[in-house]
C-alpha cells in the first residue's frame, strides 16, 4: 500500500463527486442516464458522510428530482426526465428530498399509491408495471413507505412472508424464492426486517457466521462463497452485520486498508478493487463502509436506510443497529 | 437505494470506451485533468490517459455521442408507434441494453400496436426474434437484469398454437430452447446468479416439466467440474428437498450418498468453504444422533491429518454445540463437560489460525461456557 492510500482523501473525493455533473460532452455520461437519480443519491449521501453536503447545489438538485416525476405512471419518479417511473428511482428521489428537507414538494398520496400498486400476491414487489420481481424492490417499497410515514398501509405479514421464502439454510437471503444467498440481498432483506421490527425471522448466529466468512485474505469482502472481493460489498455485508450488532466479527483494520487502497489518488473516487476505475457507486459504498467501521472524520451513516444517521434519528426512525465507535482522528 | 437496482447491472465493461495509450509518468500534470467520469462500473482497469490521448478519444467519440443523443431524443419523444420507432429501440438497446425505458417502449409497441394486427404465427415469429435479440445482448452483458426480464416477458406472451389440438406446441419449443441458452450462459460463467435464477424460473414454469432427477444430474456435472461452485451446491440442496418431499428419493439413503460426495470434496480441498456450507445443510438441525456423531468422528480424522484446518475446527465446534443443544439428554454430566471443553479448546485454536474473525470465536466460547453453567 502506498503512502497516499493510507488515509481517506476526503477533499479529493468531494471534488470528484462535485465534478460528476460536468461531463455532458462525454458519451459515458449519457449512457448512464438511466442511473442518474441513483447516482445523485449516491453522490449526495457520500458528501453527507464526508461532511461536505454543500458541495452540490441544493436548488438545482431538487429541481432535477422534480423534473423526473412521471405523471403518466400515476405517481413515481423515473431515473431521468422522460424516463419511466420505477420503484428504485422513486426511493432515491424520496431519499434525496428528505436529505434536502424538501419532501413537501411531493404528492405523497400518489407516491404511496404507486408503490403499493406494485405488491404482488406473493408479497414481493415488482420494480414497475413490467413485473420484474426481486427482494431489492421489496426493500425499496418498505424503506420508502417508512420514510413517508405510511408503513401502516402495507400488508406486513404478506411482505415478511415473502422474505421468509427467500431465506436459505446458511442464514442468508436470495433475490427471489429459491435463489442462492447473496450479500446484497442479505442487506435488503435484513434491513427490511429491521424496519418492520421482525429481526426474529433471522437465525442471527448463522447469518453472522455467513457474513463474517465474506472477508477474504486481502481484507476485502465478497458477496458469496468463493467469489472475489469488491468494495461495494463493504456496505452490503457491513450494514447487515451492523443491524445484527456483529461488526466486530471481522477484521476492521484490514477492511479499512482494502477500501482505502481502491482510491484513485489522482482524480478522486473509489473503485471496486485496487487499480480499477473509480465510479460514484463504489465511492459511496466504500465511504459508507468506512463510516460503519468508525473511520475518523466521517459522519454516522444509518445502515438500515443507507442515509445520514442524523436525518433518520430526527425522523424518529432509528433502529437498534451498532457500528464501531468513531475513532479520533 | 441504496442498493437495489445497482446491485444489479454488474456491468463488466464500459461501453463505447476505446483503448488509448497510457500516459507516461512525466505527463502527470496533464494526466491530472483527464478523468473519465463513470457512474457504475466493475472490473475495468484504471487507465491513465494523457491530455492528447484523451482529446483524441473525445474526438472519436463525438460522432457516436451525436448519434446517441439524436436517438435518445427521438426515442423519448415517444410520439409515434411504427416500424421506424420499433427499429429505433433496437438501435438504442444495442448501444445501451440497460435503458429500461426503451425496453418498456418496445413492449408497449408490441402489445398495443403490433400484436393486435398480426396472426398468431406472426406473433410467435416476432417473439422468436425478440428472444434472439436478447440472446445476442446477453452474450455481451450477462449480468444485466432488464435483458433477462425481457426474456421472461417474451416467453409469457407466446400465443397458443400451432393448432387447436396442440395449444402448447410453440410454448414447448420456446421453453425447451431456454434451457439450452441458460446452459450456455452457465458454461461461460458457472456462478452467474442471474442465469441460475432464470434456470429455476424456466424449470418451474415450462409447460412439460423436466424431471427433478435430471436436474440433480446437472448439478453433479457442475460440481464435478468445480467443487468451489457453491451455486451448484445450492441448487442441489433445493432439488434434493423436492425429491425427498415428493417421495422420489428416500431421504435416508440419499443423504448417505450426499455425505459420501461431500467427503470426497472435503478431502480434495479442506479449505474450500462451499463444501463445508453444504455439509452443514446436510446435517441440518442434527436430529440424528448417530449421523452427527459419525460425521464428527470423520472430520476429527481429517483434522488429525491437517491440524491447522480452519474449516475442520469450525465445523467440529458447530456440530458439537448442536449435540449439546439437541441431544443433551443422551449425555452424562461428564460428557457434557468434556464436549464444552473441546469446543472452547477448538475456539481458542481458531483464534490462532483465523485471527481476522477472532472476536466471533471469543463470543462463541463465552456463549458455550455460559450454556454449560445453566
Ligand atoms: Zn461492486
Amino acid at each position: 500500500m502506498s503512502a497516499s492510500t493510507s488515509t481517506l482523501l476526503i477533499p479529493l473525493h468531494a471534488k470528484y463527486v462535485q465534478s460528476l455533473g460536468e461531463s455532458k460532452d462525454d458519451l459515458m455520461y449519457h449512457l448512464t442516464a438511466h442511473l442518474r437519480m441513483n447516482a445523485i443519491y449516491w453522490g449526495l449521501t457520500a458528501l453527507c458522510t464526508m461532511n461536505h453536503k454543500d458541495a452540490l447545489n441544493r436548488e438545482e438538485m431538487i429541481e432535477f428530482v422534480m423534473s423526473c416525476w412521471d405523471d403518466e405512471a400515476g405517481g413515481g419518479f423515473g431515473a431521468h426526465p422522460d424516463h419511466d417511473a420505477h420503484i428504485h428511482s422513486t426511493l432515491s428521489a424520496i431519499q434525496i428530498l428528505i436529505m434536502q428537507d424538501a419532501l413537501d414538494r411531493v404528492d405523497v398520496d400518489r407516491v404511496v399509491k404507486f408503490i403499493l400498486s406494485l405488491q404482488q400476491p406473493s408479497g414481493v414487489f415488482a420494480g414497475d408495471q413490467w413485473g420484474e420481481i426481486d427482494t431489492r424492490f421489496l426493500y425499496c417499497a418498505v424503506n420508502a413507505l417508512s420514510l413517508l410515514g405510511r408503513l401502516h398501509e402495507l400488508d406486513v405479514e404478506k411482505t415478511v412472508g415473502y422474505v421468509r421464502q427467500c431465506r436459505n439454510f446458511d442464514g442468508g437471503f436470495g433475490a427471489v424464492a429459491g435463489a442462492e444467498s447473496h450479500a446484497a440481498m442479505v442487506f435488503v432483506c435484513t434491513a427490511t426486517l429491521a424496519i418492520l421490527d421482525r429481526l426474529d425471522e433471522i437465525d442471527q448466529e448463522m447469518l453472522g457466521w455467513w457474513l463474517a466468512e465474506r472477508q477474504v485474505p486481502s481484507g476485502g469482502l465478497n458477496g458469496r462463497p468463493e467469489k472475489l472481493e469488491d468494495v461495494c460489498y463493504s456496505f452490503w455485508v457491513l450494514s447487515a452485520m451492523a443491524i445484527l450488532k456483529k461488526v466486530p466479527w471481522i477484521d476492521s483494520d484490514k477492511l479499512i486498508a482494502f477500501i482505502l487502497s481502491a482510491q484513485d489518488t489522482d482524480h478522486g473516487g473509489i473503485a471496486d478493487r485496487p487499480g480499477n476505475q473509480a465510479d460514484v457507486f463504489h465511492t459511496h459504498f466504500g465511504i459508507a463502509g468506512l463510516s460503519l467501521l468508525g473511520y475518523p472524520g466521517l459522519a454516522d451513516l444509518d445502515p438500515v436506510y443507507c442515509m445520514p444517521a442524523r436525518v433518520i434519528e430526527r425522523m424518529g426512525l432509528r433502529k437498534g443497529w451498532e457500528g464501531l465507535p468513531r475513532k479520533a482522528s | 437505494m441504496t442498493s437495489a437496482g445497482m446491485i444489479g447491472s454488474e456491468l463488466e465493461v464500459i461501453r463505447g470506451q476505446t483503448r488509448c495509450e497510457v500516459a507516461s509518468r512525466s505527463k502527470r500534470a496533464n494526466v491530472m485533468k483527464s478523468r473519465i467520469p463513470t457512474t457504475y462500473v466493475h472490473g475495468v482497469k484504471r487507465v491513465r490517459y494523457s491530455q492528447e490521448a484523451l482529446e483524441a478519444k473525445r474526438r472519436k467519440e463525438q460522432a457516436k455521442l451525436k448519434e446517441y443523443l439524436i436517438l435518445n431524443d427521438d426515442l423519448l419523444a415517444k410520439a409515434y408507434w411504427g416500424k421506424e420507432a420499433f427499429d429505433l429501440t433496437t438501435r438504442m438497446l444495442n448501444m445501451n441494453p440497460e435503458f429500461y425505458t426503451a425496453w418498456n417502449y418496445r413492449r408497449n409497441m408490441l402489445i398495443h400496436g403490433i400484436f393486435p394486427t398480426r396472426t398468431p404465427v406472426e406473433v410467435n415469429a416476432l417473439l422468436t426474434d425478440e428472444l434472439s435479440l436478447t440472446t445476442a445482448l446477453l452474450k455481451q452483458h450477462p449480468k444485466v437484469y432488464v435483458i433477462w426480464n425481457h426474456r421472461r416477458w417474451c416467453l409469457a406472451n407466446v400465443p397458443d398454437g400451432p393448432s387447436h389440438t396442440d395449444l402448447d406446441g410453440w410454448r414447448q419449443t420456446n421453453w425447451n430452447k431456454e434451457l439450452y441458452v441458460v446452459e450456455k450462459m452457465l458454461d461461460a460463467d458457472a456462478r452467474n446468479f442471474h442465469a441460475w435464477n432464470y434456470r429455476r424460473y424456466i424449470l418451474a414454469h415450462m409447460p412439460a416439466k423436466r424431471s427433478a432427477q435430471s436436474e440433480l444430474v446437472y448439478t453433479t456435472r457442475k460440481i464435478e467440474a468445480n467443487f468451489s461452485n457453491f451455486s451448484a451446491w445450492h441448487q442441489r440442496s433445493k432439488v434434493l428437498i423436492s425429491l425427498w418431499e415428493t417421495g422420489q428419493l428416500d431421504p435416508r439413503v440419499s443423504k448417505e450418498e450426499e455425505f459420501e460426495l461431500v467427503k470426497n470434496a472435503m478431502y480434495t480441498d479442506p479449505s474450500d468453504q462451499s463444501v463445508w456450507i453444504y455439509h452443514r445443510w446436510l446435517i441440518g438441525a442434527g436430529e440424528e444422533f448417530e449421523v452427527i456423531q459419525r460425521e464428527i468422528a470423520s472430520i476429527q480424522e481429517l483434522l488429525d491429518e491437517q491440524p491447522d484446518s480452519k474449516w475442520c475446527m469450525e465445523s467440529l465446534v458447530f456440530y458439537k454445540r448442536l449435540v449439546l443443544r439437541h441431544h443433551v439428554q443422551r449425555l452424562t454430566a461428564t460428557e457434557r463437560g468434556s464436549l464444552t471443553q473441546e469446543c472452547i479448546r477448538l475456539l481458542s485454536g481458531l483464534q490462532e489460525v483465523d485471527p481476522s474473525r477472532r472476536q466471533r470465536y471469543k463470543d462463541l466460547a463465552w456463549h458455550t461456557a455460559a450454556q454449560q453453567r445453566m
